[in-house]
């Protein structure tokens, strides 16, 4: 049968930047990990807890590229924007960290006055040495305190 | 949410409320205190209708608590909404309605359309205006009840629960784990039903304390006719002399106040007898100056100060009889003989019960001196001031200084007696917490043994006293029968 075939597609194709090989390997270690993170076993985990690890590898991940940007500078601007929008970091957790006072942010969740009770952050917000407990292990994301000053 | 939207609330009867209705105890000491409010968040534990859930967290140390049954069954009982217990006296149902005599008990429907539709109709009614609760506010409060009521918030009851892993112990979480890594109570008190407790049936916890109640003593006059001073005790620094003229003047001429706040009590002595005797009728277990509850026994004549006239070969002996560490029956002999003669003439100014004198007598200094210490079961002199601060968790509870009024005619007994006496038993030294109105069991043990002495039978109110909930047979606090043995079998063969 000649003639009828099936529309073109057009595919996008990842043009990988320059300087990607640089932080391929680490990124695809990342990637490894969030799989691995996926599809652990829940058994003998709190149903909140199953869900720190991801968190935890989103937040590493959009921390890796963060220093390699904006700290160390050792990537280009083009690079940057490529792995944001190829989801190798969260956009929007890097533009916190810009701020004062957010640096060490642990996730979206624990800042979001709507998603708490009396409209007030995650106590993972408060400093160990305004908190009363010492240890806690926030139940959004199992951060144990991500104040700036701590 | 869309679900709640389309249901119309009113006709189904659910409930909505602005504020709880909650005891002192469950609302915590915290004055800034942060509530949600839900509105038909839960259904209520009695009566299955869904009602405004009111959640926050009462106090520092506390867990999250929240309202478990609507308002409506909560004023049928004038009950807390958390607690399920009296907002006036903090006592559960059983007890309140027993001592009141209130029976609602066929009132109240408890299969489920017939509650169902007695919580509705009430609570329309109520809506409507109709006041059915208020029944509770006209009962005169009775004597039992305010024996047995709650006087300050107790908030033991808002901490954590137990850590079930903890138990198992496969509890993994370590420091952050928000339950208290305890091992849980056991026994008939731990089995409790919320729908027990509500109605007042078959409830263990009101159930001990009705028998706690059946066994308080009441305040006999002692047999010493001259006797005419209350020894008041537990006492703080709120509590003035003024406090104290204005609750006893009521009962008779009030002779002379004396205040004694290191020891934390104070003696009032009436001019007349029969002044004493009423104040003791009236106040005895419902003494609650500005929310301290006060302990009412008759006064003891106590070998007096040096101050006072007939004091010298009574103190000569006593002196001899602590520091010689005589034997107890010797010691008791020479008791019984003076104390007939030297107490009974004395004239006020006040007789300074129990107080130490000052050290004017050969004293033991040091805990190996001291035949309490050791184990012998001296009734020494008041000046036992070494064993006080050995046990001082103790000593706060037992400084009661009067003696009940059956041992009147014995020695006075040092101000913190007791567990100086049982040091064979060190493991049984941590007690639980008494109620404040049981007489002090302290008192046992020295009384069980001068009672082994003397032959006196043992007062029954001392015997009966302690309630069934003692750890273990063998605790020498725990019952004074066991007591007894217990003290005659430490004080050795010098006895019986």
């Amino acid at each position: 049968m000649t003639g009828q075939t099936m529309p073109k597609v057009k595919t996008n194709r990842v043009k990988y930047p320059e300087g990607w090989e640089l932080i391929e390997s680490t990124l695809r270690e990342l990637q490894a990990k969030m799989r691995e993170a996926e599809n652990d076993p829940h058994e003998g985990k709190r149903k909140c807890e199953t869900l720190w690890p991801i968190f935890k590898i989103v937040h590493q991940k959009s921390r890796y590229i963060f220093y390699l940007y904006h700290r160390r500078k050792e990537i280009s601007k083009e690079l940057y924007e490529f792995c944001l929008d190829q989801g190798y970091a969260d956009r929007n957790l890097i533009a916190k960290w810009k701020k004062p006072g957010y640096e060490r942010l642990c996730c979206l969740r624990c800042m979001q006055p709507r998603d708490h009770n009396f409209a007030t952050a995650c106590v993972c917000r408060v400093p160990k040495h305004l908190r009363e407990e010492k240890v806690i292990e926030c139940v959004h994301c199992g951060c144990k305190g991500c104040a700036s000053g701590d | 949410m869309a679900h709640r939207l389309l249901r119309d609330h009113d006709a189904d009867g659910w409930e909505r409320s602005d504020f709880p209705i909650i005891c002192e105890s469950c609302l915590g000491d915290n004055p800034y205190v942060r509530m949600t409010r839900a509105d038909y968040d839960k259904e209520c534990k009695i009566c299955t209708r869904p009602f405004t859930v009111f959640r926050w967290r009462p106090g520092r140390d506390a867990r999250y608590k929240k309202t478990e049954i609507c308002q409506t069954c909560s004023k049928l009982k004038n009950v807390c909404q958390v607690c399920l217990l009296d907002l006036e006296y903090g006592l559960p149902v059983q007890v309140r309605d027993t001592a009141l005599s209130i029976s609602s008990h066929d009132a109240i429907p408890r299969s489920d359309v017939n509650r169902e539709y007695f919580a509705e109709e009430h609570d329309r009614r109520a809506r409507a205006g109709f006041d059915y609760e208020s029944s509770y506010g006209k009962v005169r409060p009775s004597d039992t009840i305010l024996k047995l009521q709650r006087t300050t918030p107790y908030y033991k009851r808002n901490r954590a629960h137990i850590c079930s892993f903890y138990v198992r112990g496969e509890c993994i979480r370590g420091a952050e784990c928000p339950y208290r890594h305890e091992m849980p109570e056991t026994g008939e008190l731990s089995q409790q039903n919320i729908k027990d407790r509500y109605y007042g049936v078959n409830d263990p916890v009101a159930l001990k304390l009705l028998n706690k109640a059946g066994e308080m003593p009441s305040l006999e006059p002692p047999e010493d006719e001259s006797i005419r001073t209350l020894y008041v005790g537990g006492l703080d620094k709120r509590v003035t002399e003024q406090d104290l003229r204005d609750n006893f003047y009521a009962h008779g001429e009030i002779e002379s106040i004396k205040m004694v706040l290191d020891k934390a009590c104070a003696f009032v002595t009436y001019t007349t007898r029969e002044g004493a005797e009423k104040a003791a009728e009236e106040l005895s277990n419902k003494l609650v100056i500005k929310g301290l509850r006060l302990k009412l026994m008759w006064g003891k004549p106590q070998a007096p100060k040096p101050e006072s006239e007939t004091s010298e070969g009574a103190r000569q002996q006593a002196a001899v009889a602590h520091s010689g560490m005589l034997p107890r029956a010797v010691i008791s002999q020479q008791q019984n003989q003076f104390q007939p003669s030297g107490s009974q003439d004395q004239p006020p100014p006040m007789h300074y019960f129990n107080i130490p004198p000052p050290p004017q007598q050969e004293r033991t200094f040091y805990p190996s001196m001291d035949p309490q210490r050791m184990g012998a079961l001296v009734p020494s002199q008041d000046g036992e001031n070494k064993t006080g601060p050995e046990k001082p968790q103790e000593g706060q509870r037992y400084t009661y200084q009067a003696m009940p009024p059956p041992l009147h005619g014995q020695y006075p007994h040092q101000l913190y007696p007791s567990y100086g006496y049982m040091p064979p038993m060190p493991p049984y030294q941590h007690y639980p917490p008494y109620h404040s109105a049981m007489p002090p069991p302290s008192q046992a043990p020295p009384t069980a043994q001068l009672y082994q002495q003397s032959g006196t039978p043992m007062p029954p109110a001392i015997v009966n006293a302690p309630p069934a909930s003692r750890p273990s047979v063998s605790t020498p606090s725990g019952s004074a029968p066991s007591g007894a043995p217990l003290a005659s079998a430490a004080s050795g063969s010098t006895l019986q």
